[in-house]
């Protein structure tokens, strides 16, 4: 009996191979009648040489048959898989041992694996009816964010809403909530979250913070205040593709999964995308670069959908960028050393915001420009923001400082949020005392 | 890849004066030190924060250079130090010797599940000389620390963890640690702890004034045999540099005794041009040699 071969060529089992050998041995299963692969294994051998793979082509000829290649002998240095049933493991290691054939465990009990892919997939399909049950002290896929997008619209509909202001270049929506009171054209606030997409804690702390929006409307004093006066506008999801892809297959993908002819490197920077010093320092003109920054400005769907929201809606007074990680609350310029005219207030607002931060855990923040802060960065959100003429432009680093870095423990999303939210809100009132 | 510019060299002016005076034609960076108060953790002077901001960032940045090779000399698994605060510091920059800065700070134990944010409250305390040679890696070190651990508690401590390698399945299964959501497994924090220690070496050896590294993940453990009595594992991480953004992925191999100094070599990846990126390269690196205890 043999097996298909598994696909791809890293070491471990990708997702990918996942994906086949739950395919197959689905297939496998029901065409034998429910088998049960509890115990088996399926280890990789890398045969040196001519001899050594024949050796494991002794193997396969075994009568009765002791394994079932996936991935069978071919040429030395090309990893061989063959899975092996529970009953057979001591012989089969014993005979690989005993003739000098290194191997790893890549599987340490198929049906372990099979039963967690086939959980996986049903939970997936029972995608939750109301926000009530979501744990918001949990990182989440995609789906799952717009499933809850969903209901948090429909549970809350009094005040918000959800916008499409595009899609993304893998033809994903991109959703904005829209939380307003009413009126026509309010100014307004926009928050975006998860440009980069391996930067999880910042869509976490963003779907904590729309609750808490909805759920402190009416009991606190200044969010009341903000809401009667401005819309705020939320972008979780700034970048779908990367998110996925996070995911699915890189947990530490920063940039989008723009394509173009004749470049074999995926992905720009959405950072670095803007119309505002485009293509000067900090940023790459290397498509394989993580700060990439594109063939042109706005060229990428993800960064035009929201160039063009925010342009036609004109009524914007504040921007604030959410990243992670190096705990700081910075505002503009990325591009050069130059102030901005209204430092010196951006200075004690971003000071006022990092102390109320730091009441809620005692976290610690940097803050001051993003030049001088973190380090120089051309074509970004915030510098784009401010030379449009939104006066309260920030960019936030959340935790933490590089211990865990992109993969923050989702025991620290609620703290985050919670301390994050201080400052939000203290840029928020500030924007609303001094309109323009 | 495009390199960093360096900042121009700031006009001098004191504090409380607004007005910078005529910059000079500056081989000094800076002279005053800097006091970094708790909570504002901002510019001293915001008419002038440039020179804070950059000073400051200067000084974290060689406060952790210095962390990476104290870790590596200490060569104890169980004695890990990070980064608690930035004390004190100052920065002089000259044509010939390129970067030399003197840092105060403070640490803390490494201990990624630590229930405190903070640490366990107790803090070390480090100084340190970091030379960063004019773009080069590899900056000259000299740092000494107050002791943090108990000598015994750390022999006995590594002497466990050398024995929880040992008893450890062979051969080991590729894992990443942590996962793609923080955790990391206790059984396996041992490795884990092992490869950050191997990790410092090669972050230690790849800094530059403007390069500056940290350990993202810790994507496979290709074999583990034993030799004699020592430790004896491969092992590929993902470091990110933060200045580029960059995640490079380096093979470490090291060689580890309880009381020994560490063995480390290593090889980390370059980043890709476009024509290099064909896209039939093979995946990532397998070693072309392996083999059973």
């Amino acid at each position: 009996m043999q097996g298909t071969p598994a696909g791809g060529t890293s070491p471990g089992p990708s997702p990918m191979d996942r994906q086949t050998l739950l395919v197959f041995s689905l297939i496998l299963a029901a065409a034998l009648g429910q088998m049960n692969f509890t115990g088996d294994q399926v280890l990789r051998v890398l045969a040196k040489d001519e001899k050594q793979l024949s050796l494991l082509r002794d193997l396969e000829g075994l009568k009765p048959q002791k394994v079932d290649f996936w991935r069978g002998p071919a040429r030395p240095s090309l990893p061989v898989d063959m899975r092996v049933p529970f009953s057979e493991l001591k012989y089969i290691k014993a005979y690989l041992e005993s003739h000098g054939l290194a191997y790893s465990i890549m599987i340490k009990d198929i049906q372990v694996l099979l039963d967690e892919e086939r959980e996986a997939m049903a939970k997936s399909r029972r995608l939750e009816r109301s926000t009530s049950s979501f744990s918001y002290s949990s990182y989440h896929t995609l789906e799952e964010i717009y499933s809850w997008i969903d209901n948090f619209v429909t549970e809350h509909s009094d005040i918000v809403s959800k916008i499409q202001i595009g899609n993304s270049f893998e033809n994903r929506s991109i959703l904005v909530l829209k939380f307003s009171t009413g009126g026509s054209r309010h100014p307004a606030i926009w928050i975006d979250t998860g440009i980069h997409s391996r930067e999880w804690i910042t869509h976490a702390t963003g779907i904590w913070t729309a609750n808490k929006i909805v759920s402190d409307y009416g009991k606190d004093r200044v969010l009341t205040d903000i809401l009667k006066a401005m819309d705020i506008f939320i972008e979780l999801v700034t970048n779908p593709d990367g998110f996925a892809f996070t995911h699915s297959m890189n947990r530490l993908w920063r940039k989008n999964k723009s394509i173009r002819p004749g470049i074999f490197c995926i992905g720009v920077d959405l950072n670095r995308n803007w119309k505002s010093g485009f293509g000067g320092n900090g940023s790459n003109s290397n498509p394989c670069s993580e700060t990439y920054h594109g063939p042109s400005p706005q060229s990428e769907p993800e960064v035009a959908a929201i160039v063009n929201f925010i342009t036609a809606h004109g009524n914007f007074k504040a921007l604030i960028s959410i990243h992670s990680y190096s705990q700081m609350l910075m505002y503009p310029y990325g591009r050069s050393l130059e102030p901005v005219s209204n430092q010196r207030e951006l200075y004690d607002l971003a000071k006022d915001a990092v102390e109320a931060l730091y009441k809620v855990h005692g976290i610690e923040y940097f803050f001051g420009s993003i030049s001088t802060t973190l380090y120089v960065a051309s074509g970004i959100t915030v510098d784009w923001a401010y030379d449009s003429g939104i006066k309260y432009a920030f960019s936030f680093e959340l935790r933490d400082t590089g211990r865990y870095g992109f993969l923050l423990p989702a025991t620290q999303i609620i703290p985050t949020a919670q301390e994050t939210w201080m400052a939000l809100r203290t840029i928020m009132e500030h924007t609303l005392n001094h309109p323009y | 890849m495009q390199p960093r510019r360096q900042p121009p060299p700031a006009p001098r002016s004191g504090p409380g004066n607004p007005r910078p005076t005529a910059p000079l034609l500056a081989l000094l960076l800076l002279l005053a030190p800097v006091v970094a108060p708790a909570v504002s953790r901002g510019a001293e002077d915001p008419a002038q924060p440039q020179d804070a901001g950059v000073r400051r960032r200067l000084l974290q940045q060689a406060a952790r250079a210095a962390l990476h090779f104290f870790n590596f000399r200490a060569g104890s698994p169980s004695a890990l130090r990070v980064l608690a605060e930035v004390q004190e510091g100052r920065a002089w920059m000259n044509p010939k010797e390129g970067c030399k800065v003197d840092v105060v700070f403070s640490t803390e134990r490494y201990k990624p599940e630590s229930l405190l944010q903070e640490g366990e409250g107790r803090l070390g305390k480090c100084s340190a000389r970091v030379v960063f040679k004019n773009q080069k890696p590899r900056p000259a070190i000299n740092v000494t620390c107050t002791r943090l651990i108990e000598k015994k508690k750390r022999q006995q401590e590594d002497y466990l963890l050398y024995k929880q390698m040992k008893q450890l399945k062979n051969p080991l299964e590729i894992v990443s640690i942590p996962d793609n959501h923080g955790h990391i497994d206790p059984y396996l924090r041992p490795i884990w702890d092992l490869a950050f220690l191997g990790s410092s070496y090669v972050m230690w050896e790849m800094t530059t004034q403007v390069s500056h590294y940290y350990l993202a993940q810790l994507t496979s453990v290709r074999q583990w045999k034993t030799n004699d009595d020592t430790i004896d594992f491969d092992y590929t991480v993902l470091l990110h540099e933060l200045s580029t953004q960059e995640i490079i992925p380096c093979h470490i191999h090291l060689v580890w005794y309880p009381g020994k100094p560490l063995k480390v070599k290593y090889h980390c990846q370059e980043l890709q041009t476009p024509e290099e990126a064909s896209g039939t390269e093979e995946g990532s690196a397998v070693p072309t040699e392996l083999s059973n205890f």
